[in-house]
């Protein structure tokens, strides 16, 4: 550490090369996370080949019907038939290479997905037609990434800001309300959609009961933008009434916490203003957390909510993802849980690189 | 007309409510502490040394129920100055604190220059460059090398930390200083050091102190005058000679009695016995209890006696008449 201030270009080529050591470690480290997660989800997804049997007889009936229902074959006679049946089977089985035993399939599904091959859906397709999962996925994306953006925005800066104040003025009435609040988070945000829809929508009716747009669509982007933002109005804020309250209490005692160090009483003492001991006292020091915690909920926006897109018919992740099991239609799940896994492992990667820039005892590897 | 003494303290109070009642931590404190004069403040734990030096920089924790009595800072009356006023005319401006904690008293992520030169930034408004050479100074003083101004606490140690703290205090020359055991965690060899230091520093800058310890053979060094807290009260206030050789109230003699000392023959005695409880102390002589000397008007409590000049104490031995 000496020899750091006495020779400064030594010391910073060494915090270079320590620096691309430690991050190619974390890559490495982080590659094979995403490789097992994904791994996992592949045979989860596959329920380790069973979904293959499912799916073969699924195609056999789907076939059979086909053929059945086809005023074409009614004079065949029934061998002939079967023949038919089994061949085309058999293409679909080809296409599908159900043939292939799972175990070796699973690594081939596993080198494409890491190499963000998503390939084809087997079952959906996108709005327009498209069979590919980018479009799949591309065409719900926007409408969870706008709804879960916008709400988790506000919570989470709504709720930094009101916990700190709070945590000033510990066991003030207010302080006190929102300790006595906290339970209703217990409900879930689709919970209080529900009554929001019944008050707004139907007693009351001044927002829409659902969906992302008026039918059919206005037009003219601002039209367009109002429209929307009307049918994010009641989601929104059902998603705050389940969360705001927990939020500003699990910030507040963490505030609490962090304000109860030595060295914030020692800035009070120092007689700084009350506004730079929360900045550079509470806040700067306790960034590191509060910036995780941020960028985990920025990536939890990709899943989205099942249950809320539902009640609300809101056309996002959730609800694709939702259908895509129901579908049995693996490309899509895969898709979306390696996006994810990718995801997270860049966001992880960022905090470790935030962490350093943060906080100065990070810096400082083992020699 | 006299000037006033720098700092006159009377009949301080802080109590905490706890679970059940209140603690009455500092209970009616009175002293006085004059200018380039050394207050040690001694006592055992828990006997509201530490609350004593936050109550005077106002440094409250959330759970105080009742904050009274006077502090005069150069004959002004400071205790119904606001908040803001008090920040911006007492803390460090008159009066600078070591905190007890010195260890965690450094911001983890801020260097140490920045964080001592803050204080002249803040109150005096000087600019980076300068505070910074002035932070240099007071690194100086404290015998810090000033190359220490760019590195983060943890990569101090801990005397390195306590300098720091200690330079953090002087920066802006206040009138006095309050120091909180501000070498107890340190081993004796850095405490000399820092001692040496303070006695240089109250010689050569015209700084007071209010030295607030355990340690009766450190505080030996700087004293002036010693004032002995015990249960929230100070039980004798005396000039540091006739305190450490020859103690008035029976509770000195003892703890006197309990320093060992170079080439002594008998072994240091202890004071048997727990001092009360600060949430319910007793009603008489808060001493009483533990007293080798009691008798029946220990049941009252004493007020504060001057047997002889410069000596004042709280014990009914001294009272004019004594036993009788």
């Amino acid at each position: 550490m000496a020899d750091r201030s006495m020779v400064p270009g030594r010391g910073l080529l060494r915090d270079l090369r320590r620096l691309a050591l430690f991050m190619v470690k974390r890559i490495l480290a982080l590659f094979l996370t995403v490789v097992v997660g994904v791994y996992l989800t592949i045979l989860v997804a596959n329920m380790g080949g069973k979904v293959d049997e499912l799916r073969r007889i699924q195609i056999e009936s789907t076939v059979a019907e086909e053929v059945r229902a086809n005023p074409d074959f009614n004079d065949m006679s029934s061998q002939e038939r079967n023949e038919m049946i089994n061949e085309r089977v058999q293409l679909e089985v080809d296409r599908l290479n159900l043939d292939e035993p799972f175990i070796w399939r699973s690594f081939d599904y596993l080198n494409q997905a890491i190499w963000l091959n998503l390939g084809r859906a087997e079952q959906m397709s996108s709005d327009r037609g498209s069979r590919d999962v980018y479009d799949i996925i591309g065409e719900r994306l926007p409408a969870t990434i706008l709804l879960f953006g916008t709400a988790n925005l506000l919570i989470f800066f709504s709720s930094v800001f009101i916990a700190l104040r709070l945590s000033r003025r510990y066991g003030s009435p207010a302080d006190r309300a929102v300790i006595g609040l906290a339970p209703t988070s217990a409900a879930p945000a689709w919970f209080y959609g529900i009554f929001l829809i019944l008050f707004f929508a139907f007693i009351a009716p001044i927002l829409p009961a659902g969906g992302m747009v008026d039918v059919p669509p206005p037009q003219g982007m601002a039209a367009y933008g109002l429209s929307v933002l009307k049918h994010m109005v009641l989601p929104v804020l059902a998603m705050f009434m389940s969360q705001i309250f927990i939020s500003i209490y699990s910030w507040r005692t963490f505030f609490l916490i962090h304000s109860s160090e030595d060295y914030v009483e020692m800035a009070r003492a120092k007689g700084l203003p009350e506004g730079r001991v929360e900045r550079r006292y509470i806040l700067r020091p306790t960034l590191a957390p509060i910036v995780t915690s941020f960028l985990l909920m920025l990536i939890g926006l990709w899943s989205g909510a099942i249950i809320l897109e539902s009640v609300f018919n809101w056309p996002g992740l959730g609800t694709l993802l939702f259908e895509a099991i129901g579908h049995r239609d693996t490309p899509v799940i895969i898709g979306g849980v390696v996006i994810f896994a990718y995801l997270l492992a860049l966001t992880v990667f960022i905090l470790d690189i935030l962490y350093a820039i943060l906080d100065p005892r990070v810096r400082v590897g083992p020699e | 007309m006299s000037r006033p003494p720098l700092l006159r303290v009377r009949d301080l109070q802080l109590q905490y409510r706890i679970r059940g009642g209140t603690v009455r931590a500092v209970d009616g404190i009175d002293f006085d502490v004059g200018r380039n004069e050394a207050l040690v403040i001694l006592g055992e734990s828990g006997c509201g040394k530490s609350s004593l030096a936050k109550a005077l920089l106002r440094v409250l924790p959330r759970n105080v129920h009742h904050f009274g009595g006077s502090v005069q800072v150069d004959g002004v009356e400071t205790m119904h100055y606001s908040e803001e006023l008090f920040r911006r005319e007492v803390r460090w401006q008159r009066i600078s604190l070591v905190m007890q904690a010195a260890m965690n008293a450094l911001n983890p992520v801020v260097r140490v220059g920045e964080q001592v030169a803050e204080p002249l930034r803040t109150h005096l408004g000087w600019s980076k460059q300068v505070a910074t050479k002035r932070a240099r100074e007071a690194f100086d003083l404290v015998g810090v090398s000033g190359d220490f101004l760019e590195r983060y606490p943890f990569e101090l140690s801990g005397g390195m930390r306590q300098r720091v703290v200690l330079a953090m205090a002087l920066v802006t020359e206040p009138d006095l200083v309050i120091m909180d055991e501000p070498t107890s965690a340190l081993d004796v060899l850095t405490q000399a050091s820092i001692m040496n230091r303070l006695k240089r520093i109250k010689r050569e800058l015209d700084t007071s102190f209010i030295l607030i310890t355990h340690d009766v053979a450190t505080s030996s060094e700087l004293a002036d005058r010693v004032a002995l807290m015990y249960a929230g009260q100070i039980v004798e206030l005396a000039d540091a000679r006739s305190f450490f050789s020859d103690p008035a109230h029976p509770y000195s003699q003892m703890l006197m009695a309990s320093v060992p000392r170079l080439h002594q023959r008998e072994r240091p005695e202890h004071i048997p016995g727990e001092p009360p409880s600060l949430a319910d102390p007793p009603a008489g002589c808060r001493f009483a209890d533990r007293c080798p000397s009691r008798f029946d008007k220990c049941r009252q409590a004493p007020g504060m006696y001057e047997p002889n000049e410069g000596q004042q104490v709280r014990c009914w031995l001294h009272a004019a008449g004594g036993r009788s």
